[in-house]
């Protein structure tokens, strides 16, 4: 099966600092790609290279085959790409429903098939209770669970979850992974940056781990595990928190 | 700041700030108080200041698109309102067209000229944008005092007070004032059709945040210029109005900083991001300082702006959501439960 998602050899340089070092690899349509690796190595300006925020220095990004790279984030999205925010960027001062009605409007010019279509991702990540609160007084939990809901207004073909557990109860994370989980089966492919490592171990289908901006390995969850360079680089001390 | 009433609107409650995009009784109410107020007839004293209230409340509406709504915050809208007047009197004296063509001209060249200034602040925020709002509006106004085989430069330019209807020159101040309180209406027409559409949520969404916005796949610079041309159009048209109204343009009052100012503060009282805000702002605003400057002008010189400025700084002070929001909070409180 062809990728959905190719990125090739991509760089990314601030300054004189290289964030994202020639990485390359493929996402196939009904993955949950998995994206690791320790503060600073890179993920999530890979993310913002790969949802067309900042340009990769060097490389190239190929969507369905054809070249993206250099698109704006409005032309990804529109193409199918979603994103959340590491830090969440709620629409402050309208109600939740409204914040999610907003990418919905991507698919959709009625007003009616809008929210209808919100309130169907709003019960999905949990927020039906906070339909109409204000955006300004949620809480970080309720707030990455916005992003989530947000991302999945779009009705993307491929979703990027940028820690999304982040701040959340572990009862929270448990009703989100399997939510997560279930995206592939609905058409959604997902590559997820998560710190939360046993959430995302046991949901990913194939994991990719950066650290200093390279990508030192790539397989399944419980190979990447007992992968030496990983466990150096990232997992020693970490898993044993998990 | 104001908060925009996003969880308001449920059935069967009293609220002066409805769902977005639908109209309240005390909306109603007021529009047909102005009605009547005109259709009485206007005692002489009263006909300047209600056409006047009427036109800034047109004004304060149309600048509450980009400002209110957009947050697009600017302090060169005067630019706007003085390319429309200038645009249907140049037609109109030069070229002898009427005036009701001429405001559509206006509107369209006041419009283009926001499109323009929206493009070249792309990657202005805040400060930076306002500061440069006040900078284009001060380019224009300095265009127009030395361009003036066009414009009549500092001497400005006149139209003959001969009453016809052909050339938007009319007989009455009251009609005028009913001539104002139509363009009081397209203006909160339009703002309400705003907020009932998916343009009126792209406004919100990027004065929240532009990165979340672009993640939804709206573009947002499409956005900020469609808010500056539509707000720039509305107010352009309000400088056709006013021209037709006060007969004389140049450049020194129509496009000053201060009228800019004024177009940013009657919204700001009133309450941004609210179709009724603007109007409330000019109603209290207006007249205030009309009244202010004819029993206090003569008497001692600048006193009716002390006194007019101390009211901004309390309203502003204890009414930081205008008085849009404060009267919406008394009237929750006063609901039924």
């Amino acid at each position: 099966m062809s990728a959905l998602l190719e990125v090739r050899n991509i760089s990314r340089s601030f300054g004189s600092t290289r964030a994202v070092d020639d990485v390359s690899f493929a996402v196939r349509e009904g993955e949950l790609l998995g994206l690791i690796g320790p503060n600073g190595a890179g993920k999530s300006t890979l993310f913002n290279v790969i949802a067309g925020v900042i340009p990769p220095t060097f490389g190239e990004i190929l969507l369905n085959g054809a070249v993206v790279t250099g698109w704006k984030p409005y032309a990804m999205a529109r193409a199918g790409v979603a994103r959340t925010f590491q830090i969440p960027k709620p629409y402050r001062q309208l109600s939740v429903v409204e914040n999610v009605m907003m990418s919905a409007f991507l698919r959709t010019k009625s007003m009616a098939a809008a929210r209808e279509l919100a309130d169907t991702v709003l019960a999905d990540v949990g927020l039906t209770a906070y339909r109409e609160t204000a955006a300004n007084v949620l809480t970080v939990g309720l707030l990455k669970r916005l992003e989530v809901a947000r991302a999945l207004a779009t009705r993307p073909k491929l979703v990027l979850f940028d820690e999304i557990m982040a701040g959340l109860t572990p009862t929270e994370v448990g009703a989100m992974t399997e939510m997560v989980a279930g995206l592939p089966a609905r058409g959604i492919t997902v590559i997820w940056v998560e710190h939360v490592l046993y959430a995302i171990m046991k949901t990913a289908t194939r994991m990719v781990v950066l650290n200093r901006g390279k990508l030192i390995a790539e397989g399944s969850p419980a190979a990447v595990a007992r992968d030496p360079e990983v466990v150096k680089a990232y997992l020693g001390e970490e898993i044993e928190l998990a | 700041m104001a908060r925009v009433a996003a969880t308001g609107g449920a059935s069967g409650r009293i609220s002066l700030l409805p769902r977005r995009g639908q109209m309240s009784w005390f909306e109603i109410a007021l529009l047909l108080a102005c009605v009547a107020w005109v259709g009485v007839g206007l005692a002489p004293s009263l006909a300047d200041v209600t056409v006047l209230t009427f036109l800034f409340a047109g004004l304060a509406l149309a600048w509450n698109i980009a400002g209110g709504y957009a947050g697009l915050i600017s302090f060169g809208h005067a630019a706007f309102f003085g390319i429309g007047a200038y645009a249907s009197t140049i037609l109109l004296l030069s070229y002898d067209l009427t005036p009701w063509i001429g405001i559509l001209v206006g509107a369209v060249a006041a419009a283009i000229a926001g499109s323009v200034l929206a493009v070249i602040c792309a990657r202005l925020r805040g400060p930076f944008f306002i500061l440069s709002t006040l900078a284009f509006a001060e380019v224009v106004r300095i265009g127009a005092l030395n361009w003036s085989s066009l414009t009549g430069g500092a001497e400005g330019l006149s139209i003959a007070p001969m009453p016809d209807l052909a050339n938007m020159v009319l007989a009455s101040k009251s009609a005028y004032a009913a001539l104002m309180l139509c363009y009081l209406g397209l203006a909160f027409a339009v703002t309400r059709g705003i907020e009932a559409s998916r343009f009126g949520y792209y406004l919100l969404a990027i004065r929240d945040s532009d990165e979340a916005a672009a993640a939804a796949g709206i573009n947002p610079l499409l956005v900020r210029t469609g808010a500056m041309a539509l707000s720039a159009a509305l107010t352009g048209i309000g400088g056709t109005l006013f021209a037709q109204y006060f007969l004389y343009l140049d450049p020194t009052y129509v496009i000053s900083p201060e009228l800019s100012f004024q177009l940013a503060l009657l919204p700001a009282v009133g309450g941004l991001g609210t179709a009724i805000g603007p109007v409330l702002g000019s109603f209290v605003i207006t007249p205030l300082s009309e009244l202010l400057r004819s029993y206090l002008g003569n008497a001692a010189t600048g006193l009716h702006l002390v006194i007019y400025s101390l009211v901004l700084i309390v309203v502003m002070l204890y009414f930081p959501s205008g008085i849009a929001g404060a009267l919406d909070r008394l009237t929750r409180r006063k609901a039924p439960p």
